[in-house]
């Protein structure tokens, strides 16, 4: 059995509707009227132990209802999430003291207060050994750098200084288990990448379990094996970042410097002409029809070339056209097929 | 980590951990926080100047001293100051949920009324009330003619104990609206603060409608009245039933347990419905 079992995983929201007018306000008042949306639908995954999984989605995905559901703050309208034998809902005070959450939008830090008073109320709440709480303290300083703005409250820190001393606080207590929410939102590349490097680091020496929702792609490909895609609040795929970039990634670009500007060119079939800039010409193919020297071949018997690059599509650009629709997945990867948001009316007697 | 359930003495230490980041948090702001403290006190003296003086006009209504009339006042503000002491976080709660604390709560491993009434202490308040409710009591407590024996002093204890509650169940039942989403703050405080009012002075002074709604809706009868009556006898008591006298703390117990059964109803909701408000 996985570390994190999640089966069936379903979550509604209660929505009031309120009607216009005096009259609808004194309706709305005796009988209220809900709809019901439909965040989370039907999800199944499992995450093993000292595994780190991206999970992505566009936005209003389901994501932090997600995770909101995996720390224990909300309920599963149905379905069920199993954490080591724990359910996080039912279980909340013991499955608390074993996870640690950052949710990249909002601080758990005491805003007028320097950071290490809250570090210190922490080592109250989870009951942290001295001994551990000082060999934290000094591994989180040497790689997140804490230590420079450790006596200034958290209202005068940086984004990024905050978010570091976030997730610092989120795994002073050595969780088994921890969830990231956007831990790189709003930040710089450099500071992005020490992020990164300190999550990849926690998770070798320590073999914690992380889940890590994003909209960054390299935050991904960076830190991840694996990743989980959500859309309307269903899993669309589940599996690995290199696998996704293998069976979409097909398409390549070559980018063509001519000697002089032309006006029209022959090009095989198969081959799309996507953008051009000054006597750079743009062709896109795909790399399972196409030969890419046979069409250089072609190009260069025709025409006098100066420059010639291939270049694969990022994983962010995959990313993008899935978002969009412009690839369907295959049920044989993802799993789960795509359902159409569902709504529903109910009155409540 | 193996969770091991928390002591008392564990929660209490915890409790004062809470309690001086709080007053850390105040004096971070020392001189802006002065002057909130002294807003509260000059406030609240401005309006036992005016009874002053509305009752050296009347000399006495209904049998009522001058010094009599401010023992009872001081009930009004020493209980609302252990209250504010004690449970700030409960007058804060619509606060937590907007801002999403409530949230951060429910991903530690304690319990969530506990951090709520741990978390927060306005030590303004506290102290604004609690030095118009001492001033008022020290000029009063010996004039009124109270023998001040053990008896005594153990039923002035649980009077102001159970007014503390009873408050503390007033604003809580408030605070339950916040899982549902619904904003109850402005009309808890217009309620709130004018039956304080009225209960400022005896409630033999009221028409009837308004004496039941002190004992029965918005109980502050037995948080000043009925307790000073305990002490003082006045002949007016007679209309009210003797028993009332005692019931102070059962009454704050009672409305706490159906409170707080209504909270326990309210937090199931919100981890069902999460939380539309930001
Ligand atoms: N408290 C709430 N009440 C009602 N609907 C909600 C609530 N929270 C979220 N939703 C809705 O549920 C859906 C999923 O929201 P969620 O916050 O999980 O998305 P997300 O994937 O985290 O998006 P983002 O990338 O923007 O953070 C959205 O349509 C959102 O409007
Ligand atoms: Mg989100």
């Amino acid at each position: 059995m996985s570390l994190i079992e999640v089966r069936d995983l379903t979550k509604d929201y209660r929505l009031n509707v309120k009607k216009r007018g005096l009259l609808g306000a004194v309706q709305s008042l005796l009988v209220p009227e809900y709809k019901l949306k439909r965040a989370v639908d039907n999800i199944n995954f499992s995450i093993e132990k000292g595994e780190m999984v991206g999970f992505i989605g566009p936005n209003g995905a389901g994501k932090s209802t997600t995770v909101k559901m995996l720390t224990g703050i909300l309920s599963p309208t149905s379905g069920s999430i199993m954490m080591g034998g724990l359910s996080p809902h039912k279980d909340r005070k013991k499955n608390a003291s074993r996870i640690g959450a950052v949710f990249g939008q909002r601080t758990q830090l005491w805003w007028d207060l320097p950071v290490a008073d809250t570090y210190d109320l922490l080592r109250y709440i989870y009951r942290i050994p001295e001994k551990k709480f000082e060999q934290n303290m000094e591994m989180f300083n040497d790689l997140l750098g804490i230590q420079e703005f450790m006596s200034q409250p958290v209202r005068q820190l940086s984004l990024g200084q905050r978010m570091r001393a976030d997730i610092a606080a989120a795994l002073l207590h050595d969780p088994e288990i921890v969830f990231f929410d956007e831990p790189t939102i709003g930040l710089d590349v450099v500071a992005k990448e020490k992020i990164r490097e300190f999550i990849k680091k926690i998770n070798a020496e320590k073999n914690t379990t992380m889940l890590f929702t994003t909209h960054d792609m390299l935050d991904i490909e960076k830190t991840c094996k694996r990743m989980i895609i959500i859309d309307q609040g269903t899993i669309i795929y589940n599996g690995t970042v290199e696998q996704i970039k293998e069976r979409y990634g097909r398409s390549r670009t070559l980018v063509a410097e001519f000697a002089q500007k032309l006006d029209r060119i022959d090009l095989p079939a198969g081959v799309e002409l996507i953008d051009q800039k000054d006597n750079k010409k743009y062709l896109k193919f795909n790399r399972d029809e196409i030969q890419v020297s046979g069409l250089i071949a072609e190009l260069t018997s025709k025409y006098n070339i100066l420059d010639l690059t291939v270049t694969e599509p990022e994983v962010e650009a995959i990313i993008r056209e899935i978002y969009e629709g412009g690839i369907d997945f295959d049920k044989g990867i993802s799993g789960d097929s795509k359902k159409s948001l569902s709504e529903q009316y109910c009155v409540p007697c | 980590m193996e969770h091991k359930k928390f002591s008392k003495l564990e929660l209490l230490k915890l409790s004062l951990k809470y309690s001086k980041l709080n007053l850390k948090c105040t004096l971070e702001y020392k001189f802006d926080r002065f002057f909130t403290t002294l807003a509260v006190f000059v406030r609240e003296m401005v309006s036992i100047a005016v009874m002053y003086l509305i009752l050296t006009r009347v000399i006495s209504i209904k049998g009522w001293q001058m010094n009599e009339m401010f023992f009872l006042y001081s009930f009004l503000f020493l209980s609302y100051c252990i209250f504010i002491f004690l449970f700030t976080g409960i007058r804060d709660f619509d606060n937590m949920v907007y801002t999403g604390e409530l949230d951060r709560y429910l991903i530690r491993p304690l319990g969530l009324l506990y951090q709520v009434i741990s978390a927060r202490v306005d030590y303004c308040a506290t102290i604004g009330h609690g030095a118009v409710g001492v001033i008022l009591f020290l000029s009063t407590y010996n004039s009124v003619g109270i023998d001040w024996n053990f008896r005594n002093i153990v039923y002035y204890i649980l009077a102001l104990l159970g007014g503390v509650i009873i408050q503390t169940s007033l604003f809580m039942v408030s605070s339950c609206f916040s899982f549902w989403a619904v904003r109850t703050t402005n009309l808890r405080n217009l309620i709130f603060f004018n039956s304080r009012r009225f209960a400022g002075y005896p409630i033999s002074f009221y028409p009837g409608i308004v004496q039941k709604m002190l004992i029965f809706a918005v109980p502050f009868a037995f948080v000043s009245y009925f307790p000073s009556e305990y002490f003082l006898h006045k002949p007016d008591l007679s209309v009210f039933w003797h028993g009332c006298l005692y019931l102070t703390p059962v009454v704050g117990i009672i409305m706490f347990t159906l409170v707080y059964i209504f909270w326990r109803l309210g937090l199931k909701s919100y981890s069902s419905s999460g939380n539309s408000m930001y």
